[in-house]
């Protein structure tokens, strides 16, 4: 019996050392490669001299910089004749399928209509229309409308033209009572003169917009801001010779949008696998020239496995990397890692009042609420050392922010705004003179008034620096002599932490102060998320200098793009004196390629389009 | 026993209304909703609240139950508003992946747990058998989301035998040959992954029975008649050792159906288990609810068809 016994865990030992080495493989792989790399890096010598004094460090412990990143791949080759590409769609769910720019609501679709179908206004580095596009414009300021030239040999996929009607038939589309999709209500739709006749269903054309020929229109607005020309003019078509005889409500699920899907962008549908993976060819006929690629595979790949399928070579470009596994493959040795500044900022908002349904705008009342002084709020973005928590827990692919607009707008961000940093002696030095002092001597300071003050603190689940970042930001309040706890004690799963903060107006009184993050749209104007009769200004915080400075970012002057700059750095400083919210980090984002991938860009307005994009050899290049 | 079936059947419908009444309930206590998720600033929330208007989110959880009973008692399950499609379309596409998937694994645990039961209560306390069981213990041990990403990375990325994910190669044409291949090439490792966990269930009750049938008088009475060995174990103990795995049978099809959350989600493999899962975290209420009623059913039935099956193979057991 014992020697059967034996046996057994001998067995079992074995099992488990085997599963124990498989996981083990992928760690070995990366330790191996810095040496690698220094046998073969051929780049650059700098790079390589960089790389070689960092050998000592381990890459999990490098703190990275977003400005060392290319926004372009170096493979400058000249791309093969035909040859596919295999695009991975990193996402835990599957894509719907709705795949038109008029009516599709998630990002995985997203990714895939940026192939087949494209904006008719190309957009620059600051998100501004250009004139390069498929159509040009003209503003006329006096009159209030933007004239619009669609170029002549713009087609559909099925050899129709594109015409003037199929991109007002969008428009008319979105604004119908029966349209299924949110996409109506922007400042694109609700400033077209006459919009409101059209959707009461008094008139069966919108009034304000008049097509000149088979090429142009014309909308007339009621008033022109410099947010039309920066996302806010909807530059989608959609075929009139396909969508006219199917019922607005109908559209969505009809096959034109699930089964095939039309646009004039660079590729064309070949096959669709619902839900994991779409075939592309190429459109011969695109506008600005005939693609290198013949073929493009997009195919939905789990983000637990996207490192496996870049190392194999399973997919050459991927939609996003999870930055956090940025710095154990930082030297991946079959992929060049792109990165540039993301569009997004993530805050700490304090709650100064709540939402009025009635009026539909925020009901600012500072004087209830714990955090209604400025000076508490001020003392606590000193306390906390944005920086370090970047460093650590982003390895520095996350950065301390300064103001409410973010870097991912160069023109608009401004960088010589002075900024709370950490200085925790300053902070209690602010707190000491707004009269916030411990009277009870329990270790935390009471209100001036004398009554105890207990913030709770609501943030987000998510990650595995969710928790550890929440604790250390109520930590370093604590180390300052603030009482701050976690809401419940806990984080909060995505749905109910924004149900609690505000999202749909019952916004919850125990929530004190949170922790968001924005993803901010192309237009630079930040009245949707400050404004005062904006659902999402969750601290809502109002006055009339935010109110006046919001408006003139949108006015007709701002048209001038300096006097928008100077009012937006106005509003900047000005929200970093008020600080209802104010930025904790900034964030990078990641794009590995594969080595065989040349003339690609992610940078916005880079000037390489999508039909320029090829790879120098037939098989994508694997790791060793 | 069609008296039994009908009765039971009978007893189904009020269980299954209470299921529902449940779920609805629940998910109305839930916060948020399908358009929750979209908190961006590029939609006005206007848009978004008269949206919901219209799909009648607004209204108070017994109102939109009673149009729901409504449209399910004329087969209507209502629309999916994260894809825009029937309900009924969506959940049909995705049990015919999630069939094969399980048919496969179904398979497998049969196809290799039943002689790996026999073998390791044939020769119990043998070497062979101790490697089976020390097997066991292990897979009872491997959560099934390691042992699924381990396979994933050995036999997938590592050795490249298998494909990586989704349930099909893009591109073939629907119906060809290739396509048909692609097809069963994608579902071997996800449904491998599912078996060679889920068979140390099969293989223990097998192993367990027959040890313990092997000691019954009426085996030592067939061995004393002078029935060869093989004769023994293949008619006598075989036969009556299998009971309990019979009984599990009907359980195995539910399986069929419901799906497995994680190795679909490991797989990226559009079955109705990751279904299941995207729409609770996205809340697509209406999908949820069909599919939480459909695995009731499923359950329901499984259980019903156990009791059939061994009604069956066991004549001792009678169903009144």
């Amino acid at each position: 019996m014992s020697k059967s016994l034996m046996g057994k865990y001998l067995f079992v030992l074995m099992l488990a050392l085997f599963l124990v080495l498989a996981a083990c493989g992928g760690d070995d792989e990366g330790a191996e490669d810095p040496s690698d790399d220094g046998s073969e890096g051929t780049e650059e010598t700098e790079e390589q001299k960089e790389e070689e004094e960092e050998e000592a460090v381990d890459p999990e412990d490098q703190i990275y910089d977003i400005d060392d990143f290319s926004t372009a791949v170096s493979n400058d080759g000249d791309p093969i004749d035909g040859g596919s590409l295999n695009y991975g769609l990193v996402s835990d769910t599957v894509f719907e399928g709705t795949l038109n720019f008029n009516f599709y609501g998630g990002t995985p679709d997203f990714e895939i209509l940026q192939w087949i179908d494209e904006a008719l206004l190309s957009m620059d580095e600051n998100y501004t229309y250009t004139q390069d596009g498929a159509a040009t414009f003209e503003a006329d300021q006096e009159n209030n409308s933007i004239t619009f030239t669609i170029r002549d040999d713009v087609q559909w996929h099925d050899g129709e033209e594109l015409t003037a009607e199929d991109w007002v038939f969008s428009y008319e589309v979105i604004a119908d009572p029966e349209y299924t999709g949110v996409r109506y209500g922007t400042a694109g739709f609700t400033l077209i003169e006459g919009i409101e006749q059209y959707r009461e269903g008094e008139t069966d054309s919108i009034p304000g917009i008049e097509i000149h020929d088979e090429k142009s229109f014309t909308i007339n607005y009621e008033r022109l801001t410099p947010s039309l020309l920066t996302g806010g003019v909807w530059t989608y078509a959609l075929p009139k010779h396909i969508f006219g005889d199917i019922p607005v409500a109908e559209m969505e699920e009809s096959d034109a949008v699930r089964q095939e899907p039309i646009g004039i962008g660079p590729f064309m549908v070949d096959s669709i696998v619902p839900g994991e993976s779409v075939s592309l060819v190429k459109n011969e006929n695109y506008w600005r020239g005939e693609p290198n690629l013949d073929e493009v595979t997009v195919r939905v790949i789990n983000p637990s496995v996207v490192v496996q399928e870049l190392e194999t070579g399973g997919v050459d470009l991927v939609s996003s990397f999870p930055v956090d596994q940025y710095p154990e493959n930082s030297q991946m040795e079959n992929v060049e890692f792109l990165g540039q500044i993301d569009m997004a900022y993530t805050y700490i908002g304090f709650k100064l009042g709540d939402w009025d349904e009635e009026a539909s705008k925020v009901n600012y009342m500072p004087d209830e609420m714990k955090m209604g002084d400025v000076e508490l709020r001020r003392a606590m973005w000193y306390a906390v050392d944005n920086d370090t928590v970047g460093e650590r827990f982003y390895n520095g692919l996350r950065w301390a922010g300064t103001t409410l607009i973010a870097p991912s707008h160069p023109d608009y961000h401004d960088d010589s705004i002075e900024v709370p940093t950490f200085e925790p002696e300053e902070a209690e030095r602010i707190l000491d003179e707004a009269g916030y002092e411990d009277v009870t001597g329990d270790g935390f300071r009471e209100t001036p008034d004398g009554e105890e003050l207990v913030i709770n603190f609501a943030s987000m689940s998510g990650g595995d620096v969710a928790e550890p970042i929440a604790n250390y930001y109520v930590q370093s309040w604590q180390n300052v002599g603030l009482n701050v706890q976690l809401l419940d004690g806990r984080l909060h799963e995505f749905n109910s932490f924004y149900d609690r903060v505000g999202n749909g107006g019952n916004d919850d009184p125990d929530v004190d102060i949170y922790m968001g993050a924005w993803s901010v749209g192309s237009d630079v104007d930040p009245s949707g998320l400050y404004g005062s009769n904006a659902m999402f200004n969750f601290p809502r915080y109002e006055s009339e200098e935010n109110d006046r400075l919001l408006e003139e970012g949108i006015s007709e002057e701002a048209f001038d793009v300096e006097y928008r700059q100077e009012v937006y750095s106005e509003w900047q400083e000005f929200m970093v004196e008020e600080i209802p919210v104010f930025p904790t980090l900034y964030r990078s984002e990641l794009r590995p390629a594969n080595l065989r991938v040349t003339n690609y860009n992610i940078e916005q307005g880079s000037g390489v389009y999508l039909h320029e994009l090829g790879v120098t050899q037939e098989e994508p290049v694997v790791a060793e | 026993m069609w008296k039994f079936i009908v009765r039971r059947l009978i007893i189904t419908m009020p269980q299954l209304i209470l299921l529902s009444l449940i779920v609805f309930i629940l998910a109305s206590m839930m916060p948020g909703d399908a358009l929750t998720g979209q908190i961006d600033p590029n939609i006005s929330s206007e848009a978004i609240e008269e949206q919901r208007e219209k799909l009648g989110w607004n209204n108070p959880w017994y109102v939109q139950y009673s149009d729901w009973v409504v449209g399910v008692a004329q087969g209507d399950f209502g629309q999916s508003y994260r894809f825009k499609m029937p309900v009924t379309d969506l959940i049909w596409d995705r049990m015919i992946n999630t069939f094969w998937l399980s048919l496969i694994s179904v398979f497998f645990i049969y196809a290799l747990g039943i002689p790996m039961g026999i073998i390791s209560g044939r020769w119990n306390d043998k070497l062979v058998d101790q490697i089976i069981t020390g097997y066991t213990y292990l897979g009872f041990a491997t959560p099934i989301f390691i042992f699924a990403l381990v396979t994933l990375w050995v036999f997938g990325f590592h050795l490249g035998w298998f494909p990586t994910g989704g349930s099909v190669a893009p591109g073939l044409e629907s119906g060809s040959m290739e396509y048909i291949l692609s097809k069963i090439h994608h579902l071997l490792l996800p449904g491998l992954s599912i078996a060679l966990i889920g068979l140390v269930g099969t293989v223990q009750y097998l192993r367990s029975e027959i040890v313990d049938t092997k000691q019954k008088d009426f085996i030592i009475t067939a061995r004393a008649k002078g029935a060869p060995e093989q004769r023994v174990y293949n008619r006598h103990i075989f036969r009556n050792s299998v009971l309990p795995i019979a009984a599990f049978f009907g359980y195995e099809i539910t399986m069929l159906i419901s799906g497995s959350i994680f190795v679909e989600q490991i797989y990226s493999y559009p079955g109705m288990g990751a279904l299941f899962l995207e729409s609770i975290v996205l809340r697509d209420y209406s999908v949820v609810t069909a599919l939480v009623l459909l695995f009731g059913l499923a359950a329901i039935l499984g259980a019903l068809l156990s009791d059939i099956i061994l009604s069956i193979v066991d004549p001792r057991i009678r169903i009144k």
